[in-house]
């Protein structure tokens, strides 16, 4: 995926990052006291990202300047190669989002449930390979963290009304 | 002294508990080093959120056995499918994969099992003597010298990365910041929070490395769909018997080739942040050098097979001296270790040894016995392997996407946590993707706070910044970060330019001088030999300098 584009993209949105973040630092309280100041060591770090992410732009805008216009070229996003991991990423999402009410458990075997159908398949013996799946490893680890380990898992607003 | 091994053997070896759970935490390393796409440090960190609830020596003991046994599960799948399970197994393939071929899959598998087993019993005599001796020197380091060596523990990440140092640097950066989100260490002044009270508290270190790591590879995992779909591997293997006696008389026959690739793993693993992907491909170079038949080398020499498994076992006794004597991680797991540690309110680190010998020499003990389990459980975990390879990808990934939700949970019981872990995980997901190395990233978590806490010690004790290259063991690990950020230069510039002549003497007679100022005897004795074998170097390319 990468190439001079790529690293130019990602120098300059470096760059930003650090702008934002040395901006923020000046809202970093001064306590006054003796020593090493709470905003310093950050500022150095940095600073330093911010000659690094120049070094990186440069370079890569000199290979850009002199690598063929037709290579440039060559880079574009493919968003179908990433089809899978921004599915898992959606995934994620809806079930952290959703923990709240869903908990752990039902929450659980629901994004695993999810996850494995729009990975593998849709068929009926999936479905049911994956149901299968969802509940039984979920529900191993769900007993095995509430039972063995006594870790209490986010119950969920359904499971809190029953 | 004798009490508290006695003690800490005792803890270890007679509790069935904990001997019980390091017997599973062997199986699971056994079967994360062998399944391809996994690794070692994911095992490691899959099994940590099991330890939160136990005691810090049967945490360490689990931890202690996924970790041997995750050096030796990549011989499994090497030798069965040539498909190498861990990058430490890389060089095994070579000859293993043909051994097995040429219908001797039994004394292959039984090689580089008791090449591993001798390699890490090796390694862990020579952590047992030389840990508690490089602590006592720890014990020396003030905050100006501790902050140097965390600078070459990070550039010699950076340099040994790959090709793009720059990305590698950026990477090292980017941990170090993450490390500063949050409430300092010092003041307790909130800093980067925005407003958000979790953000106040930090990152914990666990779903930053857990997101980083686990998340992202299993993302790339399941990135091909037709890859995902299909059995972990396609080329079928069957359950083999190992033929111990003649694997145990082979490997010792070749007890030169055993020792060598031992110390070069033990000396890999010593190095920041340099692991058993890189040892055992040294290890196999080096035999391959000093073997009479190196044609026989990729056709199924046996000590093709001894010096790559020797050496990354080995590596995790040296990766661990590192750990428990200094506190500075010698590669991701024991970077993850520490992380486990610190959970359990143990900082590792020059004291360490002497303020928890219990639980040190338990670690040694754990480090001791996990081999034999690793040994023991071989054929069972090969036969659990057989029997995982056959799962797809994306159901292993998916369970193990939510598995890693339960266990950062566990960690404080907060969701922002998994959250935390989730943005790491995309973060580490595109930073792979656009060619960042993570290990820099990973080391510059682990090591930001460190780093910060003892430079703001350097200079509230003086605000003399010269201390910095005037005191001895500061000006040593400078000089070794200066030569560790050379190092690739070196080895991508032509052979006959100045700078490759004179590189190696010129480190030598720079590292010479700290040594000297140390004012010791035998550091002085190693400063003169290092200053003589500098300018002799010097004297013999001469003739080279004056036709260039």
């Amino acid at each position: 995926m990468t190439n001079n584009k790529s690293d130019i993209t990602i120098a300059i949105f470096l760059l930003c990052f650090s702008g934002v973040m040395i901006n923020d630092a000046s809202n970093i309280r001064d306590l006054g006291f003796e020593g090493m100041k709470a905003d310093a060591w950050p500022r150095v770090v940095l600073w330093l990202l911010v000659l690094m992410s120049s070094v990186m732009l440069g370079k890569s805008y000199l290979k850009f300047k002199t690598v063929s216009d037709k290579d440039n070229e060559n880079f574009s996003i493919n968003l179908a190669k990433f089809k899978n991991a921004l599915i898992c990423f959606g995934m994620f999402m809806l079930f952290l989002s959703t923990l709240d009410y869903l908990g752990m458990l039902i929450g659980g075997i629901l994004f695993v449930f999810g996850l494995l159908s729009l990975l593998g398949g849709f068929s009926h013996k999936l479905l049911v390979k994956h149901l299968l799946v969802s509940i039984l490893s979920i529900g191993f680890m769900w007993m095995v963290f509430t039972f063995g380990l006594r870790v209490i898992l986010p119950e969920g607003e359904i499971l809190r009304v029953w | 002294m004798f009490d508290v091994i006695l003690q800490a053997g005792a803890s270890v070896l007679l509790d069935p508990v904990t001997l019980g759970l390091m017997g599973i935490g062997t199986l699971a390393g056994l079967l994360a080093g062998a399944i391809p796409g996994f690794t070692i440090a994911m095992g490691v960190i899959l099994t940590l959120p099991f330890t939160f609830g136990m005691s810090p020596i049967q945490g360490l003991a689990t931890m202690m056995g996924v970790f041997v046994g995750g050096f030796s599960g990549g011989l499994m799948s090497c030798m069965l499918t040539g498909i190498p399970g861990t990058p430490s197994s890389v060089a095994t393939t070579f000859d293993g994969f043909p051994m097995v071929r040429s219908g001797k899959p039994g004394l292959a598998l039984g090689l580089g099992l008791w090449s591993s087993f001798f390699g890490g019993m090796i390694s862990a005599v020579i952590l047992v003597a030389l840990a508690p001796q490089l602590a006592f020197l720890g014990l020396e380091f003030g905050p100006w010298d501790y902050f140097s060596l965390i600078v070459f523990a990070l550039t010699i990440t950076v340099s040994l990365s790959g090709d793009n140092m720059i990305k590698g640097l950026i990477a090292g950066l980017l941990g170090l910041f993450a490390a500063c989100v949050g409430e300092d260490e010092i003041n307790g002044v909130a800093r980067f929070a925005f407003g958000s009270d979790h953000i106040r508290q930090g990152f914990a270190f666990l779903p930053v490395l857990i997101g980083l790591f686990a998340f992202s590879q299993l993302l790339s995992d399941v990135e091909d769909s037709a890859k995902a779909k299909a059995p972990l591997m396609k080329n079928s293997a069957e359950a083999i018997r190992v033929e111990h006696r003649k694997a145990i008389a082979t490997v010792l026959m070749n007890w030169i080739n055993l020792i060598r690739s031992s110390f070069i793993g033990i000396f890999t693993g010593i190095l920041p942040a340099a692991g058993g992907s890189i040892s055992n491909i040294l290890a196999y170079d080096q035999a391959k050098k000093a073997s009479n038949n190196r044609n026989e080398f990729g056709k199924g020499a046996v000590n093709g097979i001894i010096a790559p498994e020797a050496a990354n076992n080995a590596t995790a006794g040296g990766a661990l001296i590192m750990m428990m004597a200094l506190g500075i991680p010698g590669d991701i797991v024991t970077a993850i270790m520490i992380g486990a540690l610190m959970i359990h309110n143990i900082i590792p680190g020059p004291s360490f040894i002497q303020d928890e010998p219990l639980l040190a020499y338990g670690v040694f003990i754990a480090f001791f016995a996990a081999h034999f389990f690793m040994v023991g459980l071989q054929a069972f975990a090969l036969r659990l392997f057989l029997l995982v390879t056959r799962i797809p990808m994306y159901i292993l990934a998916s369970v193990i996407l939510a598995y890693c939700a339960i266990g950062v949970f566990a960690l404080h019981n907060i969701t922002f946590d998994i959250w935390v872990m989730f943005g790491f995980g995309v973060i580490g997901y595109f930073m792979r993707k656009l060619g960042f190395p993570l290990a820099p990233m990973i080391l510059g978590v682990v090591l930001g706070k460190l780093a910060e806490l003892n430079i703001a010690r350097a200079i509230g004790i003086s605000d003399d910044y010269s201390l910095f290259v005037t005191r001895p063991w500061s000006l040593f690990f400078l000089i070794m970060a200066i030569v560790s950020v050379l190092f690739p230069f070196y080895q991508n510039a032509k052979k006959d330019t100045l700078f490759t002549k004179m590189y190696v003497p010129i480190s030598m007679i720079l590292l010479s001088l700290p040594l000297f100022l140390m004012g010791s005897p035998v550091r002085m004795v190693v400063g003169g030999i290092l200053l003589s074998a500098g300018c002799y170097f010097i004297y013999k390319r001469s003739s080279i300098l004056k036709t260039i």
